[in-house]
């Protein structure tokens, strides 16, 4: 319904409790102080206008009508700010206008707010009808400009009392709070601690005050502060229109109409009495921007270049499979994040052969997809490669810019993701993103783009592309959509597509379907192929070669076959024992005990000591170099070291 | 759209404009007394005061009143003027689209400056441009219209005689108002365009698209702006109601025929029909309008459209 409250409504509904570090994060932020030193300044002088106003507002020296302000030509000392055509002083009249205003304002805003807090609570708390007469109320008063009725009502009435002022301008803002504290009332009382406090016997009031309340009130200053803006704003377009407080009391809009009736004499007075409104309301919204920007939980700057600049250290020298063409070598990924920098990546290797199939498995947080992002350079900001090489056709990608990354992703090195309903954009057709892919990949006219389009869809196993074209992704089945993911892989005809969990947001069947077809197609192309899954299974039937990742750093690397006949790092044979056998659906699955090593810290020794059964000091102290277990099978376990095989430290 | 979803839709419409009209016919009786006697100035002879009475049909009782008023009103008749014999209906509809076109004429630059400088903004959050774009916003967010208005006149008509201080004649009287108008509006716009396109941004579609090799601008051109342009068209509707009251003051300062100054005016003369007509136009303009951006909605939102047809 106002500008400020639709902003604020935004913002409050994504504000959590009061994050730790607020108060640091207060005086780190400019605009905020000086948006605190500006509302303490006014809010000071409204309060003690008495006590600093050099004269009494209203009284008038007709001698000594629109005298100028002290910096024009004729100011004196006695009116700094110059008088008004009644000869008050402007700058007294300015002080009291600033007690006025904030006055009104501030008691609308307690009125407005009370209302909405207490009609908000007992929406989300109690539901039903309560809930939805109130949520009824709000649409209609939504629905129209309320301020036309109380402008034709502040119009007509004999007197305008300051209590009524504060009505009209009060109530019409109830809705807001209502709607934001309802919502932050509905996610609190599913919580486990009111269920429990309702399941231990206290009632409803209770739970209410006693519970809910105490979580739920922290985003209404921050609503407040801006409505007070709001309002101020208001309270003054209302008395500039003759509707506010009657005179002769002093009001910003009130002097703002005085001087915009004698500005042909004198230009400064409809001037001060504004700045004085864009002065106060600028640092009240500065303040609750501010404290909404610090109390915001996901408070992390995002965009859409790829972050990643020259910063990169100079890689070491690097042995690489002639053959290989990708070959990953000593990576390191990083997101710098207020407050701790997350560690996602360290020191992988990897090396994958033109035409062949590698498998990286690895439990949520192990690095499988930040390190398939790093590759094709759309790593989510504020992510970065800080140390490593990743080289493709003998080129080092890590070094490469992002326009030149462009030229290569699509045509040499393309992506699919694990869900792909939103891996399409909802608002264009299948036909056209799919065509826009095409053209962009092969340059090719109209014509040739539409034939490649239903071409490749053909292809997937879709039988009515055309139909199909002009849909929306929202219509198409998961699978279906994957299909078309999958077709424009096809048209581009990559040399390297990596695949990110590509049939995890599938059921069962389609998943077969999906993967026999990726599969089919990548072989057929000799495209090479990064299956990244937490589904063994998938890898063992797919994979040539197989990569295992426990909290960012490889723990395993070898032939499929061989790595999941004879698992050699404790991490494999438990992933592989927490896969359920068809053959044997009644045995108990193998849970892997404990959790991940926090990314945020430094460590040493082995990622996997904390809930690895074969656990040795030395797990603890050093970290394990990887083990040569036969050609092309290395571990990276102290179980190893006594081996035959012969210890290699890489 | 189905038909039963219109019908539920267009009830809607008619009961809000019923409460606003209600509500403004007995606020406005009850909180002045006996019209009869505002409109005519202190000390009239009781007789004339009478005559007033039954000339303006106050004389039946207030239900009685309101129940005529609607049937009327219904019927497009919306009473005679206080003051003379004007037609209200013919007022209020002469008045309609001078006010309409000071408001569509801002909409469309509020809104196409938002999207560019929201999308500018959001390109590099955090940047010299954007940080720009927010004191412009955090500046025209605490400017009040009737401020600036006296600004302009003051700067562009008394000083440098550029543009018309007052009155609607020719294409140079919309720049003043539109002006301020724009300076109210399009603040929340901004704000919102760039909110709206850092999280179009973080989409997955758009890493898919990036992904598929498409360059950073087509990306962002082609990908990102009719997805985030989106909430901008519910936002529009919403903020309607803020222009029409900006629309008051932007019209009584410039003196521009329309629907807002034509209630001032009637609220200095205490012309009841007149205030009661100009306000039912304003409601029944202001649902119409919040229908049509529904509509808007479900065209360029396919998901919408969908669930809908």
């Amino acid at each position: 319904m106002s500008d400020a409250l639709a902003t604020v409504e935004q913002t409050a509904l994504r504000s959590g409790p009061i994050a730790a570090g607020a108060g640091r994060r207060i005086l780190r932020s400019p605009f905020l102080l000086v948006g605190l030193v500006g509302v303490t300044v006014i809010a000071a002088a409204a309060a003690f206008a008495p006590l600093i106003a050099p004269d009494d507002p209203t009284a008038q020296n007709l001698a000594n009508i629109l005298a100028p302000p002290i910096w024009v030509e004729g100011g004196t000392t006695d009116h700094l700010l110059g008088t008004d055509v009644l000869g008050r002083d402007v700058a007294s009249r300015i002080l009291y206008g600033a007690r006025n205003s904030l006055f009104v304002a501030f008691s609308a805003m307690l009125l407005g707010s009370s209302l909405g807090l207490i009609t908000g609570l007992l929406a989300g708390f109690f539901g039903g009808r309560v809930d939805s007469i109130l949520m009824r109320l709000g649409d209609v008063q939504l629905a129209f400009p309320f301020i036309l009725l109380a402008i034709a009502i502040l119009g007509v009435v004999a007197a305008r009392p300051a209590w009524l002022l504060i009505v009209v301008l009060g109530i019409p803002g109830w809705i807001v709070y209502a709607r934001v504290v309802r919502s932050r009332v509905l996610a609190e009382k599913e919580k486990d601690y009111v269920a429990a406090a309702a399941a231990m016997g206290a009632g409803p009031w209770r739970r209410l005050f006693r519970y809910v309340f105490p979580s739920v009130w922290q985003v209404v200053p921050v609503i407040a502060l801006l409505d007070v803006g709001f309002l101020i704003i208001m309270e003054s377009t209302l008395s500039f229109l003759g509707l506010g407080l009657p005179p002769p009391a002093a009001t910003w809009g009130g002097i703002l109409a005085d001087g915009r009736r004698n500005m042909v004499v004198s230009q400064w007075l409809p001037i001060l009495p504004g700045l004085a409104i864009v002065v106060t309301v600028l640092s009240i919204n500065l303040v609750g921007d501010g404290l909404a920007a610090v109390f915001d939980s996901r408070h992390i700057h995002r965009g859409l270049r790829r972050p990643f600049s020259s910063s990169v250290p100079s890689a070491s020298p690097v042995d690489t499979d002639s053959e290989a063409l990708l070959s990953v070598r000593g990576l390191h990924v990083e997101f710098p994040l207020p407050g701790a920098t997350v560690k996602a990546v360290r020191g992988v290797d990897f090396d994958l052969a033109a035409g062949e199939t590698l498998g990286v498995v690895g439990e949520s947080g192990s690095g499988k997809s930040v390190t398939a992002s790093a590759v094709i350079g759309l790593l989510d900001p504020p992510g970065r490669i800080t140390n490593g090489a990743v080289l493709f056709g003998g080129e080092d990608l890590a070094r490469f810019s992002d326009r030149r990354m462009t030229t290569l992703r699509g045509r040499q090195i393309a992506m699919i993701f694990q869900n792909p309903a939103v891996s399409l954009n909802p608002v264009l057709t299948i036909g056209f993103q799919l065509r826009e892919a095409i053209r962009h990949v092969t340059g090719a006219d109209r014509h040739t783009v539409r034939h490649t389009a239903r071409q490749v869809l053909v292809a997937v196993g879709i039988e009515d592309p055309d139909r199909i074209s002009r849909q929306y992704p929202f219509q198409l089945s998961g699978g279906m959509n994957q299909r078309v993911m999958i077709a424009m892989v096809l048209a581009a005809r990559p040399r390297l597509l990596l695949a990110d969990e590509p049939t995890t947001a599938l059921d069962t069947t389609t998943q077969a379907q999906i993967l026999n077809r990726l599969v089919e197609l990548t072989e057929a192309e000799q495209i090479s192929l990064v299956l990244i899954t937490h589904d063994i299974a998938l890898v063992s039937e797919y994979a040539d070669r197989m990569l295992v990742l426990y909290a960012g750093e490889v723990c395993e690397f070898g032939p499929v076959r061989q790595v999941i006949s004879q698992p050699r790092h404790p991490y494999t044979r438990a992933l592989l024992e927490s896969v359920p056998r068809v053959e044997d659906p009644a045995e108990r699955l193998q849970v892997i005990p404990g959790e991940l090593p926090d990314p945020r810290r430094d460590r040493v020794g082995c990622p996997f000591a904390d809930r690895c059964p074969h656990v040795m000091d030395i797990c603890r102290e050093v970290t394990p170099p990887r083990y040569d277990i036969a050609p092309g099978h290395i571990a990276a376990c102290y179980l190893w070291a006594s081996e035959p095989a012969e210890a290699v430290a890489t | 759209m189905r038909g039963r979803v219109l019908l539920i839709r267009l009830g809607q419409m008619v009961l809000v404009v019923l409460a606003v009209v209600t509500i403004a016919f007995f606020v406005l009786r009850l909180a002045t007394g006996d019209p009869a006697r505002l409109v005519n100035p202190p000390g009239t002879p009781e007789e004339i005061i009478t005559q007033t009475r039954e000339r303006i049909g106050t004389d039946k009782p207030v239900a009685i009143q309101y129940v005529d008023y609607l049937w009327n009103a219904a019927q497009g008749d919306l009473g005679t003027s206080f003051r003379g014999a004007q037609s209200v209906a013919n007022a209020v509809f002469g008045a309609l689209p001078n006010t309409l076109s000071l408001a569509g004429i801002t909409i469309v630059i509020s809104a196409t400056l938002a999207v560019a400088l929201g999308a500018l903004a959001a390109w590099r959050p955090g940047s010299i441009l954007d940080r720009g774009v927010l004191v412009w916003v955090a500046l025209a967010q605490a400017t009040p219209a009737f401020w600036l208005a006296v600004l302009l006149v003051l700067i562009f008509s008394l000083n440098l005689r550029w543009f018309p201080a007052i009155d609607m004649a020719g294409w140079r009287s919309f720049v003043l108002p539109v002006t301020t108008l724009v300076v109210t509006l399009s603040p929340i716009l901004i704000r919102t365009s760039r909110q709206s396109f850092i999280e179009t941004l973080r989409e997955d579609y758009i890493k898919a698209a990036r992904a598929r090799g498409l360059p950073s601008w087509r990306v962002f051109a082609v990908h990102g702006v009719k997805a985030a342009s989106l909430p901008l068209v519910t936002l529009i509707g919403l903020q309607l109601g803020f222009l029409l009251a900006g629309a008051v003051v932007v019209e009584a300062i410039f003196n521009w025929p329309g629907i807002g100054k034509l209630i001032l005016d009637s609220l200095a003369s205490r012309d009841f029909p007149m205030i009661q007509g100009g306000i039912l136009v304003a409601a029944v303009v202001f649902v119409v309008l919040n229908f049509v951006v529904d509509m808007l909605y479900a065209v360029l939102d396919p998901r919408v459209g969908a669930a809908r047809a």
